[in-house]
């Protein structure tokens, strides 16, 4: 077993289950509603979230028009999915579809 | 109202386990594709259990960052999970309840949160038992779909190439879904400089730099905005 990768995993899950779990034993009290830490605590997961969207979408990114059509069938088909459903988890299995196709169809 | 339990929790959780299982079985891909061995990719399935960070460790440690850099990276990234737990209890009223939340609340996922307050807005009353039934599959899903991508290796979708286009853009389909899910007005500028910040940081000195200095400069960002 990789050890940094074992250490990397035991420290992030340690840390998640202690996010999960211990505010909600203390109840909706338990964290700050306003102040720098509040605004800290809202920040940081649309701010990790924006840079791995990113992140994973820079390499596909290209000048071949093909490639943009495909990648943008895959971007609005999660748009369009999330809105009319509100999941995450629809909207990702739909866009994936949706982008297979497209490279299967244009491809 | 009808109080849910166990069972209810159960059916609940099948939408989540369809979506968990191909999501997971691309990490399990994508691990073993990275270099690591099937054992390594479904222990962090099994010790992170948050899927975002777990294809960003995956990123990190295969460039060679630092392990306390990336381990940090991950933590910050999770953070919004503290907020999830008090919100269901708030939304769950008088039938609130904790006693057995050391053994479900691990389960409390993006998307089992969002099921579980759904059912609570739809005027279903909150249980642990159905908090159980709601996260055991997820769970079982998301492992188990790990282990089985992690071996059936990255060769295994190379006579099919529109297949592995698709599990290839579910990591981007996922955080652009996870994105979506949390914008919120105030939280506008933070994407923004974000995204910015990443771009410029991957162009200018690597994809690593530019993921890290892109969570730092948007949660700054969040923190300074008034």
């Amino acid at each position: 077993m990789n050890t940094d990768l074992l250490i990397v995993a035991v420290l992030a899950g340690l840390a998640n289950y202690a996010f999960r779990v211990l505010p909600t034993r203390m109840g909706s009290s338990a964290l700050p509603q306003t102040g720098p830490l509040a605004r800290f605590l809202a920040a940081t997961g649309p701010a990790a979230i924006a840079t791995l969207f990113v992140a994973s979408i820079l390499p596909a990114l290209s000048l071949v028009p093909r490639e943009i059509a495909t990648l943008a069938i895959g971007v609005a088909s999660v748009v369009a999915i999330y809105f009319i459903s509100r999941s995450v988890v629809a909207a990702t299995l739909a866009g994936s579809v949706a982008y297979g196709l497209a490279v299967y169809l244009l491809g | 109202m009808s109080r849910s339990g166990f069972p209810s929790g159960l059916a609940a959780a099948l939408p989540i386990v369809l979506g968990y299982l191909p999501i997971a079985f691309s990490f399990g891909v994508a691990a073993t594709q990275t270099g690591f061995t099937p054992v390594e990719a479904t222990a962090l399935s099994l010790l992170i259990y948050a899927g975002a960070s777990q294809f960003l460790a995956l990123a990190l440690l295969s460039s060679g960052a630092p392990v306390l850099i990336t381990a940090v990276t991950l933590i910050a990234m999770n953070l919004r999970h503290l907020v999830y737990g008090p919100a269901l209890m708030k939304a769950a009223g008088d039938d609130a309840s904790t006693r057995r939340v050391w053994a479900w609340g691990f389960g409390l996922t993006d998307e089992v949160f969002g099921q579980a307050l759904g059912a609570l807005a739809r005027g279903q009353r909150f249980s642990e038992s159905y908090m159980f039934g709601l996260g055991l599959p997820a769970y079982a899903a998301w492992v188990g779909g790990t282990a089985i991508g992690a071996l059936a290796g990255g060769s295994a979708l190379d006579g099919s190439p529109a297949i592995g286009a698709a599990l290839g853009f579910m990591l981007p389909a996922l955080f652009l879904a996870l994105l979506l899910s949390l914008i919120a007005r105030p939280q506008v500028p933070v994407i923004v400089v974000a995204a910015t910040v990443t771009i410029a940081g991957t162009f200018a000195i690597s994809g690593t730099a530019g993921i890290l200095a892109g969570i730092a400069a948007g949660a700054a960002a969040g923190v300074i905005r008034r």
